[in-house]
């Protein structure tokens, strides 16, 4: 019976880790923190299921990008959701980067795959641009021996081969006939339309007497706050939807449907989830609620980081700080600032 | 005497001519559309952040930023900051083109575009107006291992346009400044095969150099050349071109010299039509491939420029030479009211031209654009050479319009005239309204497929085929004049056929108005049955 309940857990468990992307640790490791100079092995990159080790292995050298992209997608995470209850958390001595929170499969789910996916297709594309992989974009659309494609006709766009890669990769675990797969793949879809839909176009004209007789134009990235910016937008707008099992030749498949019928069904750019999310207030460890408890908050906001919302009614604790600061800075474009240091007093509030 | 084959020549032959035409710029537009890739490609670089150990700036060292002997990076500027890295000794390096590639001469050209991205912080903004100056080299090598050998290196300055789109508090930095494109290189020819380009960003605190710019986060680069089977296309049909113009330019001359009289100002004008539009077709830019050329761009808008004021000229004096209130044609000068606008404006974009891509040639970093008093005074040739363009329209419309009236005009006179007499003259009447149509159609055809590819995305995928709608649009529009310049040499080349000849129904009417034709109007002998009508018009 023992036994039994062991092998029932370690299943559990097990199921658990396949659901969950364990490779995102990539972006927290310590052991990972020298990217770009030292080559990444494959085989130390946690649960990768055996495409997403394929793909590493032929695409060793944009992997540091990859990871980089994790890493900027949860950066964006945090500052995005930095005065909400929920703020992005990350738990440094776990595989599970996130802890249980994304085992449901919540709005919080959904957008960390969505920033995650943005993520990597957005630092694939910039690494491109940098030089530091070699097989970008360029595919041999012209026939003939290497290099001639490009000499007759150039190369795609990065930004395509930037998605490509995180469609590749990130969405290589979630083929799973099951409802929680489906949602991934939306999201991280999502994540990577909201990355085309912000690309600016950008011209030059250089004919004639640099008249527009011949224009050139291109497609630059923006800026990856702008990225998180409209999916923070697409989270509070975030489909709520409802599990539907069919049953198909290949055994039983769940779909995701719109909940209510009197919503428009969500288009490829919009996050679903159809788990409520818990609320965080108190720490959980089911849930993986860290709690509000001793959270800075803004008092004067009536928003959700100020201290009464923040803090879920419990109130808070004011106390005075004095800080010493660096104040009537002088910048140069980099790498060197003349301050002086100033003492300031703040009042900090803490939520109980 | 004898008319212009335009006259002459039987409605079928017109129409096959007219079919032949149409089938080779349906051609030339699938040519471009279907052969071709697109016109020009563009390579996003983003500048590596090297850093400088070297104590004493020698400025032999170039930073690769990728490859072997790659330089000593740094990721952010926070890790610069930390390791005390001045500004002084931070390269950005830029390696064109990109890993396992090479630059080719067939790109003719390279073009790069400087983006700073700038991120906003509340209490190091960028202040108005602020200039940032740029430390710039530029090398070369043929292969991958040998050393660079420097090709220009100047000091360039260019003016930060940036706007801040969001409100300026705490909460929004972090976030980059919207910031105008800078010109930054450009390069006449694709001699060698990899260039390297180190930038740097001098700060010199007492001088105000690089002081108030804000907190650049990187330097990005957009590396524009024209596509290398484009080139090879363009070529082709240039060279496929030339002989077909030169071909039928001897012809047409020879026709002329043929004649008793000597040719006439418009005769003249369609055969210097014809040499610009050799001149532009001769396709010089194959030396381009073996040699390294850089003043080829320049060249190439020279060309251009010439031919553009020819074809203008061309169709005022066309135009001036079919009104029939003039009694005194045939002279150049007194056309110099209308071609004056387009020999000062072309001229204006001529200096415009030379002082831009003429002082690149030295100096690869250079743009009008980047000073202030370089900025207006090109926009004075610019807007100079616009109003030029104005007048000139505003003198091309009023003239066709006369035409057109007189037209009209001689025809309320045409009932008092014999049957095949009259019908004779509504024939070159159409014939010669079907040419200025045929010109309006080539005119508006250019101006519409200019439209198209400002606004258009520049492929158009038709299932599995990829239609590249501005390659074809080049291509089109480049073969459509020379059809044209082909056509009206044809068409107005002096015709064998007597005119008259098969007009025996009246014999005495005809003959008697022929008579009448030659001995009043003489001095004013035209090379068309229009022009003499009209010319007799304002006789009596």
């Amino acid at each position: 019976m023992i036994t039994l309940g062991c092998v029932l857990l370690l299943c559990g468990l097990a199921r658990v880790m396949a659901t969950y992307p364990i490779w995102w640790s990539l972006a927290v490791g310590q052991q990972y923190s020298s990217l770009g100079t030292q080559p990444i092995l494959c085989g130390s990159i946690p649960g990768l299921v055996p495409k997403q080790l394929r793909f590493c292995r032929n695409y060793v050298e944009i992997m540091p990008s990859v990871a980089e992209g994790v890493k900027i997608g949860i950066q964006e995470c945090q500052h995005q959701f930095r005065g909400r209850r929920w703020n992005c958390t990350t738990i440094n001595d776990s595989l599970a980067i996130f802890g249980p929170v994304l085992d449901k499969a919540t709005r919080e789910s959904a957008f960390v795959h969505a920033i995650a996916s943005a993520g990597v297709a957005f630092a694939v594309t910039r690494s491109c641009a940098e030089g530091s992989a070699t097989i970008c974009g360029c595919d041999t659309r012209h026939k003939g021996p290497p290099g001639e494609g490009w000499k007759w006709g150039g190369c795609s766009e990065d930004v395509e081969f930037g998605s490509m890669v995180s469609r590749e990769f990130a969405d290589a675990r979630e083929n799973r006939p099951d409802a929680r797969s489906a949602m991934n793949r939306q999201n991280n879809e999502a994540g990577r339309t909201s990355l085309n839909d912000n690309m600016f176009l950008k011209c030059k004209c250089h004919g004639l007497s640099g008249s527009c007789e011949v224009k050139t134009c291109w497609w630059s990235q923006p800026d990856f706050r702008v990225i998180g910016d409209y999916m923070k937008d697409k989270y509070d707008s975030a489909s709520e939807m409802a599990v539907e099992k069919h049953r198909e030749s290949r055994g039983w498949v769940e779909t995701l449907r719109p909940k209510y019928n009197y919503f428009k069904p969500p288009a490829d750019g919009d996050l679903v989830y159809y788990e409520t999310s818990p609320n965080f207030c108190d720490p959980n460890p089911e849930t993986g609620s860290f709690g509000t408890r001793d959270r800075s908050c803004n008092l004067t906001s009536h928003g959700i980081d100020g201290c009464d919302l923040l803090c879920c009614g419990r109130g808070h604790n004011t106390r005075t700080e004095k800080r010493r600061e660096k104040c009537h800075c002088i910048f140069h474009w980099c790498c060197y600032v003349s301050c002086q240091e100033c003492m300031r007093v703040y009042d900090v509030h803490t939520c109980k | 005497m004898a008319g212009a084959i335009i006259e002459n020549m039987s409605t079928k032959k017109l129409v096959i001519f007219g079919v032949i035409l149409l089938l080779f710029q349906a051609f030339s537009f699938m040519v471009g559309g279907l052969i071709a890739p697109g016109p020009t490609s563009v390579v996003h670089y983003l500048a590596t952040k090297c850093v400088d150990t070297a104590k004493s700036h020698q400025s032999t060292k170039w930073f690769m930023p990728w490859g072997p002997n790659q330089c000593e990076k740094i990721r952010t500027f926070d890790e610069a900051m930390a390791k005390k890295i001045e500004a002084n000794n931070i390269v950005f390096a830029v390696h064109i083109p990109l890993p396992n590639k090479e630059m080719s001469p067939w790109f003719q050209f390279i073009l790069v575009i400087l983006q700073f991205d700038i991120a906003f912080k509340m209490n190091n903004q960028i202040e108005d107006g602020a200039l940032a100056t740029v430390d710039v080299g530029l090398a070369y090598r043929d292969d991958s291992l040998s050393e660079w050998t420097e090709m220009a290196h100047s000091l360039e300055q260019r003016k930060l346009n940036c706007n801040f789109t969001t409100i300026k508090t705490y909460e929004n930095e972090g976030r980059y400044y919207e910031c105008d494109l800078l010109p930054f290189m450009e390069v006449g020819s694709v001699a060698h095969k990899y260039y390297l380009l180190n930038i740097r960003l001098p700060v010199h605190e007492r001088k105000k150099v690089n002081v108030g710019i804000g907190e650049i986060k990187d330097i990005r680069l957009v590396g524009i050349h024209q596509n290398g089977g484009f080139t090879k296309v363009w070529f082709a049909m240039k060279t496929f071109l030339t002989p077909s113009i030169l071909i039928i330019m001897i012809w047409y001359w020879r026709r002329i010299t043929l004649m008793t009289r000597p040719p006439v100002l418009l005769e003249k004008v369609i055969f210097a039509l014809g040499i610009s539009m050799t001149f532009i077709n001769i396709p010089v830019e194959w030396f381009s491939v073996g040699f390294n050329w850089t003043w080829m761009l320049l060249f190439g808008d020279i060309r251009q420029g010439i031919f553009y004021s020819m074809l203008l000229s061309f169709w005022i004096i066309f135009c001036g030479e079919h009104l029939m209130d003039q009694t005194e044609r045939n002279r150049f000068s007194i056309y110099w009211k209308q071609v004056g606008p387009i020999v000062f404006g072309s001229f204006c974009l001529f200096i415009f031209d030379m002082c831009e891509r003429g002082v690149q040639l030295t100096n690869p970093f250079y743009s009008i654009w980047a000073s202030d008093v370089g900025t207006e005074l090109a926009m004075a040739f610019i807007i100079v050479a616009g109003i030029c363009a104005c007048l000139y329209f505003l003198f091309l419309c009023f003239m066709v319009f006369q035409v057109f009236r007189n037209i009209s005009g001689k025809r309320t006179s045409l009932p008092a005239m014999s049957k095949a007499r009259r019908l004779h003259y509504e024939g070159l009447i159409f014939r010669f309204k079907f040419l200025m149509l045929v010109t309006l159609f080539c005119a508006a055809m250019t101006v519409i497929f200019f439209i198209i590819s400002q606004v258009n995305e520049g492929h158009w995928h038709w299932g599995d085929y990829t239609v590249q709608v501005n390659s074809a649009f080049f291509t089109g529009i480049y073969g459509m004049w020379n059809l044209y310049v082909f056509a009206i040499m044809f068409l107005y080349a002096p015709s064998h056929k007597r005119y008259g000849d098969n007009q025996s129904s009246d014999p005495g009417a005809s003959s008697g108005e022929e008579i009448q034709l030659t001995t009043t109007i003489t001095h004013v002998d035209g090379p068309t049955e229009v022009y003499k009508m009209m010319g007799k018009d304002s006789q009596e």
